[in-house]
């Protein structure tokens, strides 16, 4: 019952903040200078069919109207059509406007979850890769607090959060595969092109996974179901494996809803490097495209996604320790 | 900024006599051996980059084929004073790395503090306020929170001009949730306590407990960990200048020279390895301080010292 009103409070307010970040999206890409219908048509085109793509994409109405029905259309799942992408998957139609190869142009949904399961294969690699790496580093130094693992983790994470994830990025693709031919790293043919751009990204999140768990693990140690588990004749590897690691990670789980943000940014520079068809790439070309409903597509995705996610961790953490309550 | 010690229960009770914890923070920052070679190699490398360019001849953007594509130092053909080696125009490595270091520097430190005093100002009005105006503040800051900076910075400026004041409005307008969040956390904490409520007991108004009495007390623990931020805004800058969105060319900043760089890669590998290597040393010794900084704040907050 207590899970079911909580459910509902969270889905209300997520409701309301994906609202507000649609609002703020569809305002600032009107502000911003770019003539839609123009780009649309080509840079050639004569006026008259600016204006005619204008009427006929409904952008010469007043913008509170454009926000109304852009928001009914979201209402029924419609995230809109892109501007610039045709159907056939190439990043850009013909140029001219009475080219006959201009195509219908594809869906912004269909263009988002076209490439969202590439960019979750890469997210699940690179996350198993830094958690396999900080959680022992991040546990031994919060065991240890002061001693050696702790100054371990304390260097490795402050060299890795200071290694800009672009220069890695070359970095690794010219010692690795030009070098070494070890790992094929541009485009995307197969599973191995997944492992360097992982592997980068992996380096810019094991140092937030390290910091955290050294801190909460240090913090549990010194609570009093830890001190006096001894007595219990508990031995030391129990405890710290079944009664402090659960309670330390619980900072964790929390601290990867809240970055999330900053781990999609990650994702986006990487997938740009490598040239790694996800939603990076799509963000970034939709972007340099000034493919205006794309761009707000994918933003109110992730808001969305980004809500739910939180809203998930928060269960975890409640799952994880009862006595918490939100 | 993950704050796991809860702030607003800092016991106050075993503070040495004379000493505000902010001082006592710091004390036990600088005595920690990280916080030392972090702060020696910072002054050092700030210096050089402030220093070098005014007194060197050396050009950073003037074009000299006759020097082009040097080695860096112990490599064979490498020539005095170029140890970094030269770029594919003959411009020196070493002098773009110092002008990259100062403009990353300044646009780091400027966008921190414009996030710092936004986000710290609505985050105090909204704890210490509470009610409505604390619900609209943080379903904003909720709002901001999830559209992720990068998109909004990208999104922004790639349609509009990127300059420098551009740069650092959008970064610090997209970074302020955070610092919200904290000092909104640490604000209702110290609503209640003794000092507020005498202050309130003696007429004075919301405003005046704010800036005068609470904010001093919460504020400086935030201030420190900001440090770290100022590390992860210059990744953002270059990262920026590395999409073509940041500071533009013939400027040189981190991010569009190894750009630029990645063309000649397989031929001369030092233009983009080495500003890298430059950025990569000079933040790890602000995170160094960073993190002193973050720890020391961290042992005061939880009463050790």
């Amino acid at each position: 019952m207590f899970v079911l009103s909580f459910l509902l409070r969270r889905l209300l307010q997520g409701s309301l903040i994906i609202l507000l970040v649609i609002f703020i999206i569809f305002t600032l890409l009107r502000v911003v200078p770019g003539d839609p219908a123009r780009l649309i048509v080509g840079g050639m085109a004569p006026d008259a069919v600016v204006a005619m793509k204008a009427k006929e994409l409904g952008l010469d109405r007043p913008i509170p109207i454009q926000f109304l029905s852009y928001l009914s259309d979201l209402a029924t799942g419609d995230l809109g059509t892109s501007f610039v992408r045709p159907k056939s998957g190439a990043s850009l139609g013909g140029s001219a406007f009475d080219d006959s190869t201009r195509e219908d142009r594809a869906k912004v949904l269909d263009l988002i979850l076209g490439t969202l399961p590439m960019t979750l294969q890469l997210a699940a690699l690179s996350l198993a890769i830094a958690l396999s790496v900080a959680v022992p580093l991040g546990t031994l130094g919060g065991l240890h607090p002061g001693r050696w693992p702790d100054k371990l983790a304390l260097g490795l994470g402050s060299i890795c959060v200071s290694t800009p994830n672009f220069w890695l990025g070359i970095v690794l693709t010219l010692f690795l595969s030009v070098k070494l031919k070890l790992l094929p790293a541009i485009g995307y043919r197969g599973f191995s092109y997944t492992i360097l751009p992982a592997i980068v990204l992996a380096v810019e999140i094991i140092p937030f996974i390290l910091r955290t768990l050294t801190v909460s693990v240090a913090q549990v140690m010194r609570e009093e179901f830890i001190q006096i588990a001894p007595i219990r004749g508990l031995t030391r590897s129990r405890t710290v494996l079944l009664h402090a690691l659960g309670n330390a990670a619980i900072p964790l789980v929390n601290l990867l809803g809240v970055q999330l943000g900053m781990l999609l940014g990650g994702v986006l520079v990487v997938e740009f490097i490598f040239d790694y068809p996800g939603l990076g790439l799509l963000t970034i070309n939709a972007v340099l495209q000034r493919d205006f409903p794309l761009i707000q597509g994918i933003a109110i995705f992730i808001s969305v996604m980004f809500v739910a996610i939180n809203i998930l961790v928060d269960l975890i953490a409640m799952t994880i320790d009862p006595r918490l309550e939100y | 900024m993950s704050d796991i010690v809860q702030q607003g229960a800092a016991p106050r009770t075993v503070a040495r006599r004379g000493l505000t914890p902010t001082r006592r923070m710091l004390q036990i920052a600088v005595g920690r051996m990280d916080f030392r070679i972090g702060f020696v190699g910072f002054v050092l490398l700030v210096g050089l980059s402030f220093l070098l360019p005014l007194i060197s001849p050396i050009d950073p953007i003037k074009i000299a084929y006759s020097s082009k594509l040097l080695p860096p130092f112990p490599a064979e053909g490498w020539r005095w004073p170029y140890l970094l080696g030269t770029d594919q125009l003959g411009r020196d490595v070493l002098m773009r790395c110092l002008v990259g270091l100062r403009y990353s520097l300044l646009i780091g430190l400027t966008t921190v503090i414009l996030m710092f005093i936004v986000g710290c100002s609505l985050g105090l009005y909204a704890g210490f306020r509470g009610g409505w105006v604390d619900a609209v503040i943080m379903r904003l800051t909720d709002a901001q929170l999830s559209i992720p900076m990068i998109i909004l910075a990208i999104t922004i400026l790639g349609v509009s001009r990127p300059t420098v004041p551009a740069i650092i409005l959008v970064l610090g307008l997209s970074g302020w949730p955070l610092y919200a969040r904290v000092a909104r956390s640490v604000a209702l904490g110290e609503r209640n306590r003794g000092y507020v409520l005498g202050e309130r007991v003696l007429g004075a108004s919301d405003l005046r407990i704010m800036v005068l009495f609470v904010a001093p007390v919460v504020l400086p623990p935030i201030a420190f960990v900001a440090v770290l931020d100022i590390a992860r805004m210059m990744i953002f800058e270059s990262i920026l200048g590395f999409l073509g969105l940041g500071v533009q060319p013939p400027t040189p900043t981190f991010g569009n020279v190894i750009a630029d760089a990645r063309k000649y890669l397989l031929n001369a590998w030092w233009i983009a390895t080495m500003p890298g290597l430059f950025m990569l040393v000079s933040l790890t010794c602000l995170n160094l301080m960073g993190s002193a900084l973050e720890r020391a704040r961290n042992a005061v907050l939880r009463g050790e010292a």
